[in-house]
């Protein structure tokens, strides 16, 4: 097995911290944009980039809650997502197990 | 989602295109590992300000007391150094309590509200029943010594176990059995000994709960 095997998406630093971080939440539960990137230590800029990545292929999902400067984003794990996850640490551990 | 100014900077070369497996199975242990502690509602250092207040809370109640023949109750001094140090650690649980839940949102909040005015209830409930007692002539050495620095922890204690069994939290469940295990067993000892052995017990216990709790957070 190569790293062929693992998520190119989920294979990177900053995304795989997010991921990770995000499947620490109970179930049905979210994160607020702000959490997340004091936790993570990403600039907003940077963060919102990966956070579109994996919204984009379904593994988050975002909401935005209130108006104007009250607003706040929150992000949660999406069950594909989760799903990706646990494939990716499958993946991972069989290929480093073959090591 | 949000559109700071900053949305346009050159993304990092955080794209993963040289990331050793080896770093991302040690990634995703830190990962885990900070993330459980920084959700986490559990903290070792309420437990140890927890014991603090039985060990030198009851410790005081229990002092003022000691020699009392007949029994006539903790001194005033006594009852202010406890309800100084139950502030004190109130205080410092619900900063801890607020930094584990800050920007988390949906059932779990949800669980904890309900959880929280289960436990409040119960709480209440004991002292209200403690009123009953006293107003039905129990005898003042008996509701003040014994029930009084027992029986709400018992309630409590077992709201709490119940809960704790229900998150798989099995050092908060170990915990709340081994209160009260000591609370029950205290009170066979009287009204003077009841505050002393329920205080020393729990104590105990308590730094027993937090160097578990330090074990249990960084467990992988």
């Amino acid at each position: 097995m190569t790293d062929d095997a693992l998520d190119p998406l989920i294979h990177a630093p900053a995304r795989l911290r997010i991921l990770v971080t995000l499947a620490a939440l109970n179930y049905a539960d979210t994160l607020s944009f702000t959490r997340l990137q004091d936790m993570i230590e990403l600039t907003p800029g940077n963060l919102i980039t990966h956070l579109r990545k994996l919204e984009d292929a379904g593994y988050i999902s975002s909401e935005k809650t209130g108006k104007g400067v009250a607003s706040q984003t929150s992000v949660a794990l999406t069950n594909r997502g989760r799903a990706a996850l646990e494939a990716y640490t499958r993946a991972l551990r069989d290929l480093l197990s073959g090591l | 989602m949000n559109e700071p100014s900053d949305t346009h900077e050159a993304e990092s070369a955080d794209e993963g295109g040289g990331l050793d497996p080896r770093e991302a199975a040690t990634i995703i242990e830190q990962t885990k590992t900070q993330a459980r502690r920084q959700f986490a509602l559990q903290s070792p250092l309420v437990a140890v300000l927890g014991a603090a207040v039985f060990l030198f809370g009851y410790g005081a109640v229990w002092w003022s007391m000691r020699d009392q023949h007949p029994y006539t109750g903790p001194a005033g001094w006594a009852i202010a150094v406890l309800y100084a140090l139950v502030i004190v650690v109130s205080v410092v649980s619900s900063r801890v309590l607020r930094r584990a839940t800050t920007g988390v949102s949906g059932r779990a909040r949800r669980q904890r509200q309900a959880q929280g005015a289960a436990l409040a209830a119960a709480y209440v409930g004991a002292y209200v029943f403690m009123g009953a007692l006293r107003y039905l002539g129990v005898s003042y050495g008996i509701v003040y010594g014994v029930y009084a620095p027992t029986a709400p922890l018992i309630v409590v204690c077992a709201a709490g176990a119940a809960i704790a069994a229900s998150r798989e939290d099995w050092p908060g469940l170990g915990l709340g059995i081994a209160v009260i295990a000591v609370a029950a067993g205290s009170a066979y000892t009287g009204p003077v000994g009841a505050w002393g052995y329920t205080g020393l017990g729990c104590c105990l216990v308590l730094l027993g709960y937090a160097a578990g709790l330090v074990v249990w957070l960084r467990r992988p």
